[in-house]
């Protein structure tokens, strides 16, 4: 077989719904068990795309890309924020231990800007992470990031809406985030490469509101609850 | 003593010449037409380039002949004060070469050049030095050597200057130059001419006495000069501490891509600067004149030391994309002032990798900040306050050197997300798990909270930090995302 064929194999580029290639694809460990289980023992695609698709920020979905941010700023790689919808809090990402000298937050006006910022941080060497917010996209843009990311073999989140779930997308990882009981986020993989979607997970992330999984009905309830609007 | 004289016969020509080309002189000749100078009045061309001197304009022609011969021949105004800044910008470079300069506006430099023969290993490897870097630079100069400033001044601005280092051979150079070269005030030249003398050398065998006495002192000061017989102390140009270069086009840019060309031979030239200096820079302010509009004032900045004349063309060209030309340019004047030294390399990584990192950075940082605008880039840092929207900060992008990580695990719980502003609560919550955190502060600023904090769950699954105000209100001012 040619030498390209088997790249396309090896690399899981080209989906075979027979046999399960253990791919070889560089990766980065999500910091969760669980969920690298359901990747291939693998975690976050280096030099590729991933989209986390949700349908309102509050659910846990930093708190999934946390112990990733944490690993790398501290590895001096430079975390790159694109037009996040509301403030990153200094003193939390400090808190969880998150070099704050490596984080960068960027907005842009347009989404050309966005684009061309969202490259050339995919391709350069110091980037660690770019998380970004991009609202809409073309597929063509998202192919063009793909292979920026693929340039620069670096870890890149998008959080998108959820009600792209049904469209096609060249992002090699994505994931429906949602939120579960008892403070949990619940995981739906939709694509992964070289291998089956549809696996499902939680993670129990009550931690992150410094609440434990068994103290979680503990409610405060009191005559404030009853003025609240 | 042995001093050089470059005279520029015409400066002002090449330099715009330079400005309009690439550098590229095969191409110019080709597409440009003919360029003259002339004098402020308009009347006369002073200088002509090859191209016009070709169709029969020569210096002295007056202009209405000229413009009859060449038609569309593109004129430059003289002006002195220009031709002294660009005396400067030649001297700046030359200084890279020999240490003590002297210029002569408006269109000479002189050279001492009998310290620099041991250096350059003779006079003629540093006379070749001194040509390369000329025709490097498309300039046209005459250069003559001399036992004195003057002798070589005189010889050089003849136009008979010769490179070397012989005495006699100088001085007979000298005795043979015409008396109408030497630069004596018209009345003297009449009188010297009329005792039937034509040779400089001539006039230097009159008996001193009897030429101060039946000329004037001042004639035989400057002939004792010439000679070397009286000091004739010169003053040494020091290079000021600033990169200036302006370029002056003929004919008006339009489009930003025409001002790239001269501007990577004067960020070439600056490069050279600095590295000659071991020093970088991180700012450059471009300034694009307009014939009917108010200068355009560019500030590019780089996030860390630069010297690299491709790396600031890249931010040029980034910014140029941005903001298109409001009116058409007539000249542009690059200027640093603003130096830093070249650290040493700080990391010693065998492979050389920290500071090609480091270097990394720095590019993308500028490139971002070149094409966004240096607000858009934000660093995030806590603030030590009690109310929750002064506990962070944005500021510029810098690059630290890495601090110790402090233990910031006793930081209260907050969440990730902080909203823009307080947002009322949409809903009911239906779940409370903590509080109430009771914040109050800001009595000292008049910035006054008094919020009691609790975290809550929204019907979605969201977990919301939410505050009921004084006054009662309920609003959602962060998610734990």
């Amino acid at each position: 077989m040619s030498n390209l064929l088997n790249t396309l194999m090896q690399d899981a580029r080209i989906w075979q719904g027979h046999r399960q290639t253990l791919t070889t694809q560089p990766a980065e460990p999500t910091g969760y068990q669980v969920l690298d289980n359901q990747l291939g023992g693998l975690g976050w695609p280096r030099g590729a795309l991933s989209e986390c698709l949700l349908e309102a920020p509050g659910i846990g979905e930093l708190q999934l890309v946390l112990p990733l941010m944490q690993r790398l700023s501290r590895a001096g790689k430079t975390v790159f924020w694109l037009n996040p919808p509301h403030t990153p809090y200094a003193p939390a990402l400090a808190r969880e231990g998150v070099d704050l000298d490596q984080v960068v937050m960027i907005h842009t006006e347009d989404s050309g800007d966005l684009l061309w910022t969202l490259e050339n941080c995919l391709r350069s060497p110091v980037t660690g992470l770019v998380l970004a917010w991009p609202g809409k996209l073309a597929a063509r843009d998202i192919r063009r990031l793909q292979l920026a990311a693929e340039a620069g073999s670096n870890v890149c989140v998008l959080f998108r809406s959820c009600k792209l779930a049904e469209q096609s997308s060249p992002a090699a990882l994505r994931l429906e985030l949602d939120a579960g009981e008892q403070q949990d986020l619940r995981i739906n993989v939709l694509k992964r490469r070289g291998s089956w979607p549809g696996q499902r997970c939680t993670l129990a992330l009550g931690h992150r509101a410094g609440l434990s999984a068994n103290e979680s009905g503990r409610v405060v309830q009191g005559p404030w609850s009853a003025s609240a609007p | 003593m042995l001093w050089a004289y470059l005279h520029f016969p015409h400066l002002l020509l090449d330099h715009i010449r330079c400005s309009r080309s690439g550098g590229d002189e095969q191409h110019e000749e080709n597409s440009e037409p003919a360029l003259v100078v002339v004098d402020h009045s308009a009347q006369r061309v002073l200088q002509a380039c090859p191209l016009a001197q070709a169709q029969g304009v020569q210096a002295g022609t007056r202009l209405k002949t000229a413009i009859n011969l060449v038609p569309e021949l593109a004129i430059a105004h003289a002006d002195p004060g220009r031709e002294q800044q660009i005396l400067a910008e030649q001297a700046r470079w030359l200084y890279r070469h020999v240490a003590s300069i002297v210029p002569y506006p408006p269109d000479g430099l002189l050279v001492e050049v009998g310290s620099l023969e041991k250096l350059y290993g003779g006079l003629a490897a540093l006379w070749q030095t001194l040509e390369q870097a000329l025709s490097e630079r498309h300039l046209n100069a005459w250069m003559a050597t001399g036992t004195t400033p003057l002798a070589a001044r005189l010889c050089a601005r003849a136009g008979q200057g010769q490179c070397t280092a012989d005495k006699g051979h100088m001085e007979r150079h000298l005795h043979n130059l015409p008396l109408a070269a030497a630069g004596f005030d018209d009345r003297t030249l009449t009188r010297l001419q009329r005792l039937g003398l034509t040779r400089l050398g001539e006039v230097m065998n009159l008996p001193p006495a009897e030429l101060a006495r039946r000329l004037t002192p001042e004639t035989l000061a400057r002939v004792q000069k010439i000679q070397g017989s009286r000091p004739d102390p010169q003053q040494p140009w020091q290079p000021p501490h600033h990169f200036r270069q302006q370029a002056d086009f003929v004919q008006d840019i339009e489009r930003a891509e025409g001002l790239l060309f001269p501007l990577q031979r004067i960020l070439t030239e600056l490069e050279e600067d600095l590295c000659w200096r071991q020093q970088d820079t991180d700012s450059l302010l471009l300034i694009l004149t307009h014939r009917h509009h108010e200068p355009t004032r560019l500030r590019i900045r780089t996030s860390g030391p630069e010297h690299r004349a491709e790396a600031f063309l890249n931010l040029i060209r980034l910014r140029f994309e941005q903001h298109p030309l409001p009116a058409p340019v007539i000249s542009l004047v690059l200027s640093v002032r603003r130096f830093l030294g070249r650290e040493a390399v700080a990391g010693n990584d065998l492979l050389g990798e920290i500071p090609d990192l480091n270097e990394a950075w720095h590019t993308l940082i500028s490139r971002l900040q070149a094409r966004l605008g240096s607000d858009a880039l934000q660093q995030l840092s806590p603030q030590p306050d009690h109310r929750p929207e002064r506990a962070w900060s944005a500021s510029e992008v810098q690059r630290k050197a890495r601090p110790a990580i402090q233990d910031l695990s006793s930081l209260p719980r907050r969440p990730l997300w902080l909203l823009n502003g307080p947002q009322s609560l949409p809903e009911a919550p239906v779940a409370w798990y903590s509080g109430p955190e009771r914040i109050s502060g800001g009595w000292w600023d008049g910035q006054r909270v008094h919020r009691d904090y609790y975290i809550a769950g929204l019907a979605g699954g969201q977990l919301a930090w939410v505050f009921r105000d004084v006054r009662g209100g309920w609003f959602v001012h962060g998610w734990f995302g």
